[in-house]
């Protein structure tokens, strides 16, 4: 069993909290997890990324292809549209992003990631709404879980928006 | 069993080392090893170490001489152009026979260069840097548990061979999260007869690299040259993945050897009998891995223009068989892309 | 209409990736600014640190190098000495840069009376490597390599870089300045350009400290940072002229 994930966004967005929490909560149902980031050296507005895979053994951190990219800004879709599996996801912010992929042989889910944050009521939990849609695509972990992993991870002041960031974003793709 | 964490590869070395038992970390922040020294400086108050922002990295490679000259281990982190300011260092500490520990966490030169992931010290790292001749043990990790397992090792080499050694990781393995279990926290065993802590009782040590004429700095040499030829025969290690069978085999290091691991796999599933060497040791050059290894091809790995490559050539029988894939600048090779350049050679081959 | 203020055109398009909040981004427009008005784009090299400033280079129509870190002062020194004397030359570092790494190559070209400018940004904090100790941190300061608070007995007390620069022969001119404020700004200008006459007219080393706003490393949102260098940072870097040749006996 493998799953590889990437995340890409612009610097400041969250994109790398997104994947550490999920690894943290896959490496907690006893699977072999990587994370592998990548960043420019600009504290803010470089580019960020990271690489998840979930695995029963360890392997490469770099992906090929992956089962589910998100791409948070249109830099990211760009660079990332080719990587997906033939059959896998693209899961596109389009709070940020206006082009169209052009693949027509992957699933493109399109979700206003900014705009739910901003619903829920802090512009900053755009990361955790788009943590949400991906659980949906995964049977690994569960809702319940991700919310616990961040009462344990996340300052206390503000979990509670980010777990309803992470509802908002699982209820979103329904 | 212990408690498998999920932790990055910095923090996880930076927690071994103190688990082995170093409580002196001097170092000067350089991405992408800044958080092994902001590891230290969270907890060397609650281990009653100490932990010193040095002003540069020569001033640190040069603080860690004095620390491991009183018999404490010491660790400094740097990477390329932090460690190319310390080689002068490296090359007092092999001859004065300081058993400092020293990281160096790869990024892509020349020169200041990016932050991601890369093997351009390889030289820099394994022939020496410094003037004269000396070596220094050299452990390339691959993972964030082998850098916990190595760590603690790295100072019982040091000590055993009174010789630096150098961890080596790269922007990608230090930067990675995995699971690890780190090992048991330990008390350094002082039992040196050789260090600087004041001669009460006994005659005095002294500790310096300043010749008194060429007889006797010949001498010094030759013993020099003796410590490094027994690293050399007994401290060689490399790991080998399904090369019995193989007809080509990636020879990697580092985190090139983890992405090779998938290509060996999609090759395999493909029908091309490919293996690996993985290096462990830079220095001593695990030459015994290759010496028996005759109709073989190989194909090296780097992200580098070509260093380790040269090593290979000199280990295999047959130096004509040896190929060579790199990146630079800090671009990763995907495990895809490492099959079709195999599938490549492999055609080539059959023409 | 009349265009009463327009961006500097030395200055390029490509858009400045400071956090905002920064001080650096005030400092470059001040140093554009005057290169500008006093008609100097064509004489000047700039030798940018590594740090915050790092691609800066890309931002100035201006001759520029970028040096290893914390050897600005001393590759400027390479550079003035090969170039006429009616060139500009600006060091630019920041706290790793010049009083860190660079500790040896500043207080020697001061020493040598080297006739370049520097421009030092003090913001307290390593920025670009993500926020540790400088030599510079305050006394109690948080940052990741003093996460309990910088303490005297482990780590020392800050250093006065303008007071101590001004204490070697071979300076000319030392002032420390500020950017919190409109009058600390305009303050900055005249001082900076103060520094590169002096530059013009062949004399010794001018040193200026700034004192500048870091609101990602100090973790403080912008307009508190203005507050922080007004009721802490002054306390500690006071403005003013530590070496003039206008005042005798120093």
């Amino acid at each position: 069993m493998k799953h590889e994930v990437i995340f890409s966004g612009i610097g400041g967005q969250g994109v790398i909290l997104a994947g550490k929490l999920l690894c943290t909560a896959a490496a907690k149902e006893g699977y072999t997890v990587t994370l592998a980031p990548a960043y420019g050296q600009e504290k803010r507005g470089g580019r960020t990324s990271c690489q998840v895979v979930i695995s029963d053994e360890i392997g490469s951190p770099v992906i090929s292809e992956a089962d589910l990219i998100l791409v948070f800004d249109e830099k990211s879709l760009e660079d990332y549209e080719n990587k997906v599996k033939k059959d896998g996801y693209l899961l596109i912010n389009s709070s940020m992003i206006n082009i169209e992929p052009k693949r027509t042989d992957i699933k493109v889910v399109k979700i206003p990631l900014n705009d739910v944050a901003n619903e829920v009521g802090n512009a900053r939990t755009a990361n955790m709404v788009a943590l949400g849609a991906v659980l949906k695509y995964f049977d690994l972990i569960s809702l319940e879980d991700m919310k616990q992993i961040m009462a344990k991870e996340m300052k206390s002041s503000i979990v509670e928006i980010n777990q309803k960031a992470l509802q908002a974003g699982y209820d979103y793709v329904g | 069993m212990g408690e498998k964490l999920f932790m990055q590869g910095n923090e996880a070395l930076a927690e071994s080392a103190i688990r082995a038992g170093c409580k002196f970390y001097c170092g000067y922040p350089i991405t992408p090893s800044s958080e092994i020294a902001e590891y230290y400086a969270k907890r060397m108050p609650e281990e009653n170490g100490v932990f010193i922002q040095a002003e540069t990295e020569v001033a640190a490679f040069n603080m860690i001489a004095g620390a491991t000259a009183t018999g404490n281990r010491a660790m400094t982190a740097t990477s390329g152009p932090g460690f190319s300011l310390g080689v002068e260092a490296m090359s007092f500490m092999a001859a004065a026979g300081l058993p400092a520990v020293i990281v160096d966490v790869m990024r892509p030169g020349p020169a200041d260069g990016d932050i991601l992931a890369a093997q351009g010290d390889y030289f820099q790292v394994v022939k020496g840097g410094g003037h004269g001749d000396y070596n220094t043990i050299v452990l390339a990790p691959f993972s964030v548990q082998e850098m916990a397992d190595l760590t603690p090792q790295a100072f019982e080499l040091a000590e055993k061979y009174r010789n630096p050694v150098v961890i080596v990781s790269d922007g990608m393995l230090a930067k990675m999260m995995e699971s690890v279990e780190l090992p048991e926290k330990i008390e350094q065993k002082k039992n040196f007869d050789w260090t600087l802590t004041g001669a009460k009782g006994r005659k005095h040590n002294v500790i310096t690299t300043c010749a008194t004429g060429p007889e006797q700095w010949e001498q010094f040499n030759l013993e020099l040259q003796k410590k490094f030829n027994t690293i050399a025969a007994n401290e060689q290690r490399w790991e080998a993945y399904q090369i019995e069978d193989a007809d080509f085999i990636i020879v990697a290091f580092g985190s090139v050897a983890r992405i090779a691991l998938s290509t060996i796999k999609k090759a395999r599933e493909n029908g091309l009998k490919v293996g690996m060497i993985r290096p462990i040791t830079l220095w001593p050059f695990p030459k015994k891995a290759f010496a028996e290894l005759k109709d073989k091809d190989f194909l090296v790995v780097e992200l580098n223009a070509g260093q380790m490559v040269e090593d290979v050539k000199l280990a295999v029988p047959d130096k004509e068989r040896v190929f060579f894939y790199g990146r630079l600048g800090g671009v990763t090779p995907t495990p895809d892309e490492l099959f079709n350049k195999i599938r490549e050679l492999y055609a080539k081959n059959n023409q | 209409m009349k265009v009463i203020y327009e961006r500097p055109k030395i200055l390029t398009d490509a858009y400045f990736k400071y956090c905002g909040g920064c001080g650096h981004g005030l400092v470059n427009k001040i140093i554009a600014e005057i290169l500008e008005e006093e008609k100097l784009q064509e004489k000047t090299v700039i030798v940018w640190p590594i740090g915050c400033s790092v691609y800066a280079d890309k931002y100035f129509n201006v001759d520029s190098i970028c040096a290893l870190h914390g050897r600005a002062p001393a590759v400027a020194t390479g550079i003035k000495r090969n170039l006429p004397n009616d060139n500009l030359v600006i060091v630019y570092q920041g706290d790793g840069d010049l009083v860190s790494e660079g500790m040896s190559e500043i207080i020697h070209s001061a020493i040598r009376g080297e006739k370049f400018t520097v421009i030092f940004i003090n913001n307290a904090i390593y920025g670009m490597t993500g926020g540790q100790m400088a030599p510079t941190t305050l006394l109690g300061q948080k940052t990741t390599t003093s996460p309990y608070g910088r303490k005297e007995e482990e780590s020392g007390a800050p250093v006065n870089m303008a007071e101590l620069i001004a204490n070697i022969k071979g300076c000319y001119y030392s002032e420390r300045v500020a950017v919190n404020s409109p009058r600390n700004i305009l303050a900055t200008k005249r001082a900076i350009k103060k520094a590169f006459n002096y530059q013009l007219e062949g004399k010794g080393l001018c040193f200026i400290e700034v004192l500048s706003q870091c609101p990602t490393g100090w973790g403080m949102k912008p307009l508190k940072t203005l507050e922080h260098v007004e009721k802490e940072m002054l306390k500690v870097y006071p403005l003013g002229v530590f070496k003039s040749p206008e005042v005798k006996n120093q």
